[in-house]
C-alpha cells in the first residue's frame, strides 16, 4: 500500500458554519494551554475560513505584556504552522491583543471592560464575547464572579464562559462551583470543556451507535458480556507535578475523560440530535452508574503508582523520583475499577475502566466484548473454544474501529480463528482530523453546547466516584497504591480485578 | 414545514415613508433585542417568479403567488412543458418555459404574497430585514411598498423574541428601477447584507448591477440563464473579491464528495495523478454545472487547459495537460432525460479513467439516482478495475439551499469555487 498522501479532491470539501463576530477573551493567556492548544486551534479555524473578519482574541494574564509581545510569543510557539502559511498568520495575528489583567482586582476589570469596548470598535466584534478561563481551577468561581460583577456576563445572548477541567475536586465542591457559576449567568452561557469530547472518534461513538441499525439491537445486556474502557499514556507526570500531586489519575482522567466515554457508550438513544436531548441521556446513564461495590470499594478498585523502569540506556524515573513530587507520595498514577449501570439495558454487565501513566503504549479505546456463542461447534485453531466477538473503538492513536470475529481457518478441518475487520480514519478519509480544541472552540463560540458537560452531568460523574474519593482521603490504607514498573500495564492487582470475573484486560 | 406569514397584515406605505416608518418601529423602544430588531443580517431578494405568475394568470395553478418553490408549482410547470411544445427534458423552472407561457393568453387574477410568505428555512436565521423586489407581469404597473414587522415562530421550540421586518417592493420593471434609490437606505449598514438573485442573470442587468455590489454577499444560480453570462458574473465577482455563492455549485456537493470518497482509499489515491479521460453527462443543454465539475477536478489535479470546442452538437470537448505532460481528454455531453430535475443542466453521470503505470487501469463511474449511466458504462470498461457509485440526489427547494448558504455565514467566496470558475469560463466554447 502506498504512503498516505492527502487526497487532493478531499481538500476544502468541508464547508462549515462561520462563527459570529466576536472577541474571545483568554484568561491565563501566558500559560501553556494558550500557545499549545488554543491559539493553534484558532489559527486552524482561521485557515478553514471559519472565523469572520470581525473577530479578535484578547489574551489576559498578570504578566505585563504588550499586544506585540503577545503576538511574538504566539508566533514563536506556532512557528511550524506559520511556515506553511505566513500570509494567513499576518492577517490572523492582526486580531490578537493582550491586556494585563488580575481577575481579583476591580480596577483591572474596569480596564478590561474598556479594552473590550475599544476592540468592539476596532474589530466590529459587536459586543459578542466568549471568556475562556484557562486559569487555576481555584479561580473558576471567583473568575466568574468577577466577570459577572463587572457586568460582562449580563447579556446571555452575547457572552459565554468556557471553563476548563477539572470542574471541582469532588461532588460537594462541584455542586458549590455549579452554584456559584449559575449565580453569575444562565446554564446556556456556561461551557464546561472536556477536550476528549472534541475528538472525532469519541463523537463517532454516537454515529456508530445511532446511524447504523446493526449495532443498536445488540448493544445491551443480552449480547454484551463486558465493556473495557482504557486511556493509557506513555508519558510520566512531566512538568505537572504540582497539579498532579493534588489530583491523581482518578480526578485527572477518570472523572472526566473516561466517564464521558462511558456515558457515550452506555447512554440511551436520544430523541433527536439536540444538545439537551444528548445531555439528558448522558446525565441519566451516569445517574444510573455505580461502583461495583460501593460499600467496600477496595473490592472493585485498584490504585497504582509507577516506579522506575526502562533500561540502562534509557532509564525512566519512578513517580516519586520526579521533580516536585513528594518522595513519599501516595498519589495514584494508575487506577482501574469495575462499574455497573443499573438500568434495563446494562443490568449485570461489568464496565471496567482503567487509566495510567507510563504505560507501554499511548492509546485510548472502548472495547465491547460480546457473549460467546452458546454452543461451540468448532475448535479454535489456537485450541479450546472460539473467542468472543469484540468491537474495539479506537479513540487514539490510529483512530478507527475494529470488529473481531471468527472465520474458518484454511485447511481440511473445521477450525476457527479470529480475524479483524478494520476501519481507520486515516485510511478512509483523505485528510487528517482536526484537533479536539478546534471543534470545541468553534462550538463554544457558536453557542452549541452539545459537546460540553452540563451541571447535572458533572455532578453525576463526581457522585459516581464519591465512595472512592472519600476512601482515598479518609482511609487511604484501605486502597493502597501498588507500585508498577514504568512501561508496563499497571500493577498485578489490576489483572486480579478482572481475573476474579474470569476475564483479562485487552493487551492492545 | 409550512411557510410562515408575517404576524401583522403588511402596511402599504408611500415609498418615501418606508425608511422613516422602519426607523420609528425599531428605535422607539428600549435596548432589548425585541425592540431593537435582530442583530443578524439583511437579505435582499430579487423574486420575479415568472413561471408562477404566468401559471396563475393562465389558471393552471391556484394562487396566491408566494414566490416559494412549492410542489404544486413544480407539478403545474411540468405539465406545461409539453403543452408549450418544449422538449420533455426541459426543466420545470427553465426560463424558456416562462417565455413560452408568456405567449399564451390568460388574465386570471390572484393575490400576490411574494415577500410576505417567509419560508421557515429562511426565517430560522432571523434576518433583521427581508427586502423583496417583486416585478409584476405588467411592466407598467406602479410601485407598491408594503412593510411588516416579523417575529419567527418556530414550529418546534419556544418562540424567539428576536424580530425583524419585511419590506416588499412590487411593481413593473420600470417602477422598480425608479424605486431602486430607496433600497440602499433600507439596508442596515452595520449588518452583513446578502442579495439573492432568484432569477436568470440575463434579465434586468441595470437593476442587478444596482443592488449586487460588494460588500454585499451575492447568491446566484448559474443553472438558469445564458451560460456565458452566468460564468462571467461568477468569475468577475469572485476575482474582484466579492463574496459570491452559486446554488448550482452547491448542488455539486454530493458529486464532489462521492468522487473524493473513491480516492480516499490510500490504495487508489495515486491513480489521481494518472487520469487520462473524464466524461460528464448533463441533463439537457445547460452546461454550467458540468463545466464547474470538470474545472474543479482539473484545478485540484493541476491540469492546464489546452483547448475547448463544441462537439457532436451541444457537447463540449476539451484537452488538458497533466503536470507530468500527459494529455487528458474531457468530454461533456447533453443527454435527454424523461423526468428532468428541477435544475437545468444537472449532472447525470461522470466517468473518470486513470491509467497508472504497472497497474490495471481504473475506471470510476458515478451515476445519478434517476438518470442511469448506461452510456458511460459502455465502451470497453470491462477490462479495467471498475468502481461504480450512485450519487444520491437531494433535491431541495431554492429556499432551503439559500438557507444553507446563510447558515454558513461565509464572508468570502468558497476558495474551491473561486479557483475553478475562471477555468470553467475558459472551458465554455464561445
Amino acid at each position: 500500500m502506498t504512503a498516505t498522501l492527502t487526497n487532493p479532491l478531499r481538500v476544502g470539501l468541508r464547508q462549515e458554519r462561520v462563527i459570529s463576530p466576536q472577541c474571545l477573551v483568554i484568561f491565563g493567556a501566558s500559560g501553556d494551554l494558550t500557545h499549545r492548544k488554543l491559539i493553534p486551534a484558532l489559527f486552524d479555524l482561521f485557515r478553514q475560513r471559519r472565523l469572520p473578519s470581525e473577530f479578535a482574541v484578547l489574551g489576559c494574564a498578570r504578566r505585563p505584556w504588550s499586544d506585540d509581545e503577545f503576538r511574538q510569543k504566539m508566533e514563536a510557539a506556532l512557528a511550524s504552522k506559520i511556515a506553511d502559511d505566513p500570509e494567513s498568520w499576518k492577517t490572523f495575528s492582526a486580531g490578537l491583543f493582550y491586556e494585563p489583567v488580575d481577575l481579583q482586582k476591580s480596577d483591572d476589570l474596569v480596564r478590561l471592560g474598556k479594552r473590550l469596548e475599544q476592540i468592539d470598535r476596532q474589530r466590529a466584534t459587536r459586543s459578542n464575547r466568549t471568556f475562556y478561563l484557562s486559569v487555576s481551577p481555584a479561580f473558576y468561581g471567583s473568575g466568574c464572579r468577577a466577570l459577572a460583577g463587572a457586568g460582562l456576563l449580563a447579556d446571555p445572548n452575547r457572552s459565554r464562559v468556557v471553563i476548563e477541567k477539572p470542574f471541582g475536586r469532588d461532588y460537594a465542591s462541584a455542586q458549590e462551583l455549579n452554584r456559584v457559576v449559575k449565580s453569575c449567568g444562565q446554564e446556556n452561557q456556561i461551557f464546561r470543556i472536556d477536550h476528549y469530547l472534541g475528538k472525532e472518534t469519541v463523537q463517532n461513538i454516537l454515529v456508530m451507535r445511532f446511524a447504523n441499525t446493526i449495532f443498536e439491537p445488540i448493544w445491551n445486556r443480552n449480547y454484551i458480556d463486558n465493556v473495557q474502557i482504557t486511556a493509557a499514556e506513555t508519558v510520566g507526570v512531566e512538568e505537572r507535578a504540582g497539579y498532579y500531586e493534588t489530583s491523581g489519575a482518578l480526578r485527572d482522567m477518570v472523572q472526566n475523560h473516561l466517564t464521558q466515554m462511558l456515558a457515550l457508550t452506555a447512554m440511551e438513544t436520544p430523541g433527536r440530535y439536540d444538545p439537551e436531548a444528548i445531555r439528558n441521556e448522558k446525565a441519566k446513564v451516569l445517574q444510573a452508574a455505580r461502583l461495583a461495590d460501593e460499600a467496600e470499594p477496595w473490592n472493585c478498585c485498584v490504585r497504582g503508582q509507577y516506579g522506575p523502569g526502562g533500561n540502562s540506556s534509557d532509564p525512566l524515573a519512578g513517580y516519586r523520583q520526579e521533580p516536585n513530587v513528594d518522595p513519599n507520595s501516595t498519589t495514584e498514577t494508575y487506577v482501574a475499577m469495575k462499574l455497573f449501570i443499573d438500568n434495563w439495558r446494562w443490568q449485570g454487565v461489568p464496565f471496567y475502566v482503567r487509566t495510567g501513566k507510563r504505560m507501554p503504549k499511548r492509546m485510548s479505546e472502548v472495547v465491547l466484548t460480546f457473549k460467546e456463542a452458546p454452543v461451540h461447534l468448532f475448535d479454535s485453531s489456537g485450541g479450546g473454544a472460539p473467542g468472543a466477538n469484540q468491537l474495539i473503538l479506537r479513540i487514539q492513536p490510529n483512530e478507527g474501529a475494529d470488529f473481531r470475529f471468527e472465520v474458518k481457518a484454511p485447511g481440511s478441518g473445521m477450525r476457527s480463528r479470529p480475524v479483524d475487520m478494520d476501519f481507520s480514519y486515516d485510511e478512509s478519509f483523505g485528510e487528517p482530523s482536526d484537533e479536539g480544541y478546534v471543534r470545541l472552540l468553534a462550538d463554544a463560540m457558536l453557542g452549541d453546547p452539545t459537546l460540553f458537560t452540563r451541571s447535572d452531568e458533572v455532578e453525576a460523574a463526581w457522585r459516581l466516584y464519591t465512595p472512592l474519593v472519600e476512601l482515598i482521603e479518609q482511609q487511604p490504607w484501605q486502597l493502597p497504591v501498588y507500585p508498577y514498573e514504568a512501561s508496563t500495564w499497571g500493577p498485578a492487582a489490576s489483572d486480579s480485578l478482572l481475573a476474579r470475573d474470569g476475564l483479562l484486560w485487552r493487551r492492545p | 414545514m409550512a411557510p410562515q406569514l408575517t404576524l401583522q397584515a403588511p402596511l402599504e406605505l408611500p415609498p418615501q415613508d418606508v425608511s422613516d416608518y422602519l426607523g420609528r418601529l425599531w428605535n422607539g423602544g428600549e435596548q432589548d433585542s425585541t425592540s431593537s430588531g435582530a442583530a443578524t443580517f439583511s437579505l435582499l431578494v430579487w423574486q420575479p417568479s415568472w413561471i408562477e405568475q404566468h401559471l396563475v394568470r393562465l389558471g393552471r395553478l391556484d394562487g396566491p403567488i408566494t414566490g416559494l418553490e412549492r410542489e404544486e408549482l413544480l407539478q403545474a410547470a411540468r405539465q406545461a412543458v409539453p403543452t408549450c411544445g418544449l422538449p420533455l427534458s426541459t426543466s420545470p423552472l427553465a426560463p424558456e418555459l416562462a417565455w413560452q407561457l408568456g405567449q399564451l393568453p390568460g388574465d386570471q387574477a390572484s393575490e400576490d404574497l411574494r415577500g410576505q410568505h417567509v419560508d421557515p428555512a429562511i426565517s430560522l436565521h432571523q434576518p433583521r430585514r427581508l427586502i423583496t423586489l417583486a416585478p409584476s407581469l405588467d411592466g407598467h404597473q406602479h410601485l407598491e411598498t408594503l412593510v411588516a414587522a416579523y417575529c419567527p415562530l418556530p414550529e418546534d421550540g419556544p418562540a424567539s423574541s428576536v424580530c425583524g421586518d419585511v419590506v416588499v417592493m412590487r411593481g413593473g420593471m420600470e417602477a422598480l428601477q425608479r424605486g431602486l434609490g430607496m433600497v440602499n437606505p433600507l439596508i442596515p449598514a452595520e449588518l452583513p447584507c446578502w442579495v439573492w438573485w432568484n432569477g436568470t442573470l440575463d434579465e434586468a442587468p441595470d437593476l442587478f448591477e444596482g443592488i449586487t455590489q460588494a460588500p454585499r454577499r451575492l447568491i446566484i444560480d448559474t443553472a438558469i440563464g445564458t451560460p456565458a453570462r452566468a460564468l462571467d458574473v461568477l468569475s468577475q465577482r469572485a476575482a474582484a473579491g466579492q463574496a459570491i455563492s452559486d446554488l448550482n455549485w452547491y448542488r455539486l456537493s454530493s458529486w464532489r464528495e462521492n468522487l473524493a470518497m473513491v480516492f480516499d482509499h490510500p490504495g487508489r489515491r495515486d491513480a489521481l495523478a494518472h487520469v487520462v479521460q473524464l466524461d460528464i453527462d448533463v441533463q439537457g443543454h445547460q452546461p454550467v454545472q458540468g463545466l464547474l465539475m470538470a474545472a474543479w477536478i482539473a484545478n485540484r489535479l493541476g491540469w492546464s487547459l489546452e483547448s475547448s470546442n463544441h462537439c457532436d452538437g451541444d457537447g463540449i470537448s476539451a484537452s488538458f495537460r497533466r503536470p507530468d505532460g500527459v494529455a487528458v481528454q474531457v468530454r461533456q455531453m447533453p443527454v435527454p432525460v424523461g423526468d428532468p430535475s428541477t435544475h437545468p443542466g444537472s449532472i447525470v453521470g461522470l466517468r473518470l479513467v486513470c491509467r497508472p503505470e504497472h497497474r490495471a487501469p481504473l475506471c470510476v463511474i458515478l451515476c445519478g439516482e434517476t438518470g442511469g449511466c448506461m452510456r458511460l458504462e459502455a465502451g470497453g470498461m470491462a477490462r479495467m478495475e471498475l468502481v461504480e457509485q450512485v450519487v444520491t440526489s437531494t433535491i431541495e427547494s431554492a429556499q432551503r439551499e439559500v438557507s444553507r448558504t446563510l447558515r454558513g455565514g461565509h464572508d468570502s467566496t468558497n476558495p474551491l469555487l473561486a479557483a475553478c470558475v475562471p477555468l470553467a469560463s475558459r472551458l465554455l466554447p464561445r
